[in-house]
């Protein structure tokens, strides 16, 4: 499987590169791969699999252990910082918070580029504008060089933020012709649907100016959108593919990237035909102007409902009025019989059993904390002494210690701070801390964002056993597989309205899975 | 196997305890450097007590605050309820006689709590909103002093010597720090206080009610500082200023910073504090002895402070809450 690719047209070529860090981890064990001109080269594997060390190796965040690095078919040293990278014409964007909302978008593009416009000290900003419009121009971006950053939808944000990443290696290289290569480090991370199809066919007329390497967890779109895919996984680079010779089954990719069965996808045979238990929480024509409009549903006991629509369509608003993050304006919302008051917060909706779950880390965790107090910290009255309200550190680390078990999350030990743990296992973190406290009702705000499929299955499995025992699930997500699996009652949401309810069969019909 | 061999010969427990509170490395530095430099001086039971002495003036000062810097805020409040706390039991030694020392008390879990409130319902930084109010009952103090301290009698059995060489103020702040040690090691107060100044918005979603427990660390704040003012008042001579001193208010905040809490919160808190302040005063003692200007220690005091800040922000990382 393995190519020979002709140094002629290769643009850039890595050769055994290696990389331990602190004598102990191996991160990257003899990778050699290349990126020809013009085309999209994809970079998979599960989180910790070596991809995001590579990629830094190659902007010179670190330096490789081993290894040699070819441009144009010529040797050269690896770079030592970005700088040089770009010299070398390689630019990375990241993955989150590369844009600066309140920057326009051509003050954003030359950022760090200044000194090439000023004239007696004085920023010549209509020259800056111009050339920021013809640079958008031919990378077809479309967007308004003067509009702010954060008035562009996210897709154009990135598109931007990809077009800077160019310019950027044209400054610092010389306007010499080397075509770009671009990193693009899970892009797709924040996105939706809609945007990711729209920075995807961006991509495609981009290829004409640069090449890219894409990494990515999601396998629809690097089996749809790149040329060539290099799988990763413990370090090792498992497996090349060309999709120019052939295009392989979305399954083989995945088993690729995990190494085992894909269970694909557990459900089927679970969930449905369950008996409906008590009424949990119910909702009655709950409104909020411009957000959505008589929302009315019961939520059983052990059901998960999905709140499925577009992105705007107000599920993600839906689901952060239950959790108390938003206020509804009209409308009820009566849980285990008790009506809730509209502006609580969420701690008065936890009181009454509800707990939220985002499966946006940042916004969850304690990073500085290690995974013990993560955990204790939604479940301190189960930790607590019986006659002093002492914390009983030693309940608490057995706490953490069957999470940090039955979640699979890798760590060397409880007392390991969160942000030293990979994007998967911090979700797992994040999500068992909500296992351990056992609510009624339990919402879940896209749970599996960003992670990598074998982190995903397992917080899919720890979530249906927990519907198992009786625990109620509201579900939004972006993912339409995601729905699938966990519910069982889908509510097509649209403009703000339940449109449909559907079963998970009529569901995978409709959405075409 | 290298590495594991050489740290054997230490053990364990000490590389953690270092590795939490790396200002112990800096303590046993200026401790050594000092005593190399004035040993007849620097190694004096005299200047042993003062140490001890200066230390519980710290401390006592910045318990309180530490507290609420731990949830990534800031309370000035601390030296205004002591100047204030002192007039007023001035003013009430007439008609409460004794009890009037509890004034003290009662003002500063009153004015933690107010500015608590404000702080947690106007969403004003609380650096501007304490500040003002340090100004509003430094010009209080003034005003109900007449413009001169007023020296009150009969508290002297609160500093009254037990023991030689240690002044019983310092034996009078030990439960004091066991208890703030306490509340914010081994409660759930403490771990919610920590929770919010580590991520204020995940505190929030994970159910803890964000504005009580800011309030609760305000009012924590204003009790600490009130039963430490109770003791500083006779602890510093009876009376209380009429003038801020900005040493007075500058120092605590060294000893909370350089202590290792960060000033964006999260970590540290009283345990950490009382190292900075004994850290801190170890140094100025060192420095006094020395043949230095006074400016020139103030200056030197204000480089530590800037390095500490630095050092405890950059640390943020490496740091674990203990």
């Amino acid at each position: 499987m393995r190519m020979g690719i002709a140094m002629d047209d290769s643009l850039l070529e890595v050769k055994g590169v290696s990389k331990t860090f602190g004598g102990v981890v191996r991160a990257l064990d003899d990778i050699s791969l290349a990126a020809r001109r013009n085309e999209i080269v994809g970079v998979v594997g599960e989180n910790g699999a070596g991809k995001s060390t590579l990629m830094k190796i190659l902007v010179g965040v670190y330096p490789p252990d081993k290894g040699e690095l070819y441009h144009k078919g010529e040797k050269v040293p690896f770079p030592k910082d970005p700088k040089e990278a770009a010299k070398r014409g390689i630019s990375i964007v990241y993955q989150e918070k590369g844009v600066i909302p309140w920057l326009k978008v051509y003050q954003f593009l030359f950022l760090g580029h200044e000194d090439k416009y000023v004239k007696f000290s004085i920023l010549q900003t209509d020259k800056m504008k111009k050339h920021a419009a013809a640079i958008l121009e031919e990378l077809h971006v479309k967007c308004d060089a003067e509009a702010f950053m954060y008035e562009l939808p996210l897709s154009t944000q990135k598109m931007v933020e990809i077009a800077r990443a160019i310019l950027s290696v044209r400054l610092e290289s010389g306007e010499d012709g080397t075509t770009p290569i671009i990193i693009l480090d899970e892009p797709t991370g924040p996105l939706n649907d809609e945007e990711r199809r729209e920075l995807f066919s961006d991509l495609l007329k981009m290829k004409k100016n640069a090449s890219f390497f894409f990494i990515s967890h999601i396998i629809p779109e690097v089996r749809e959108f790149t040329d060539r895919v290099h799988v990763l996984r413990d370090g090792k680079l498992v497996a090349n593919y060309d999709f120019s010779e052939e295009k392989i089954a979305e399954e083989d990719l995945f088993r690729a990237i995990v190494g085992r069965e894909s269970s694909e996808y557990i459900s089927k045979q679970e969930v449905k035909g369950v008996d409906r238990g008590a009424v949990g929480l119910t909702a009655k024509n709950m409104t909020k102007k411009g957000h959505y409009y008589d929302i009315s549903f019961d939520l059983h006991k052990g059901e998960c409902v999905g709140i499925f629509g577009p992105a705007g369509s107000g599920k993600s608003q839906i689901i952060r009025t239950i959790a108390g993050i938003m206020s509804f304006e009209r409308g009820e919302l009566i849980v285990k019989g008790h009506k809730l008051k509209a502006s609580a917060p969420p701690h008065v909706r936890l009181r009454s059993g509800i707990g939220y779950f985002s499966g946006e880390t940042g916004k969850e965790l304690f990073f500085n904390w290690p995974i013990v107090k993560n955990i204790s910290i939604v479940n301190m009255q189960k930790i607590l002494g019986k006659f002093m309200p002492v914390i009983n550190f030693n309940a608490e680390r057995k706490m953490a210690q069957r999470i940090v078990h039955r979640l699979r999350i890798r760590t060397p030990s409880v007392n390991t701070d969160c942000y030293s743990l990979s994007g998967g296992n911090k979700q797992k973190v994040s999500v068992g801390k909500w296992v351990e406290r056992k609510p009624d009702i339990l919402l879940l705000d896209d749970p599996t964002i960003g992670i990598d499929v074998g982190a995903r299955e397992d917080i899919y499995e720890v979530l249906s056993e927990m519907k198992k025992s009786g625990i109620s699930m509201i579900l939004v997500s972006d993912d339409p597989k995601e729905y699938s699996i966990l519910c069982d009652r889908i509510m097509f949401v649209m403009d703000g309205r339940i449109q449909n309810v559907l079963g998970p069969d009529e569901f995978r019909k409709v959405v075409g899975i | 196997m290298k590495r594991s061999s050489g740290n054997r010969l230490i053990p364990p427990v000490i590389i953690r305890t270092l590795k939490n509170q790396p200002v112990i490395i800096a303590l046993i530095a200026v401790f050594v450097m000092f005593s190399i430099l004035y040993p007849d001086r620097f190694l004096s039971l005299l200047n042993f007590k003062t140490i001890l002495r200066q230390f519980v003036t710290l401390t006592l000062f910045a318990m309180g605050p530490s507290i609420v810097v731990v949830t990534g805020s800031l309370d000035l409040s601390y030296v205004g309820i002591w100047m204030l706390g002192g007039v007023l039991v001035w003013l009430c030694m007439p008609v409460l006689g004794l009890f009037s020392i509890l004034v003290i008390l009662l003002l500063g879990v009153a004015t933690g709590f107010l500015i608590g409130v404000i702080q947690a319902k106007a969403k004003i930084p609380s650096f501007i909103l304490t500040l003002s109010l340090l100004v509003t009952y430094w010009g209080l103090t003034a005003k109900l002093a007449g413009g001169y301290p007023r020296i009150v009698r009969g508290f002297e059995f609160i500093t009254a010597p037990l023991i030689p060489y240690i002044p019983t103020a310092f034996l009078w702040s030990i439960p004091i720090i066991f208890a703030a040690v306490f509340i914010m090691k081994y409660t759930r107060i403490g771990t919610y206080l920590y929770a919010i100044g580590s991520n204020e918005e995940g505190a929030r979603l994970a159910g803890i009610n964000v504005d009580k427990y800011k309030i609760l660390a305000f009012t924590l704040s204003g009790l600490f500082t009130g039963i430490g003012s109770m003791i500083l008042f006779q602890h510093l001579g009876g009376s209380t200023p009429v003038e801020l001193k900005l040493n007075t208010l500058v120092w605590p905040l060294v000893a909370i910073v350089l202590g290792g809490t960060p000033l964006m919160g999260g970590s540290g808190g009283p345990q950490r504090t009382i190292l900075g302040a004994l850290t801190f005063t170890v140094f100025y003692r060192g420095v006094y002895l020395s043949p230095l200007h006074p400016y020139s220690i103030q200056l030197l005091v204000g480089l530590l402070l800037i390095v500490s800040i630095t050092v405890s922000a950059r640390g943020l990382k490496g740091v674990t809450i203990t």
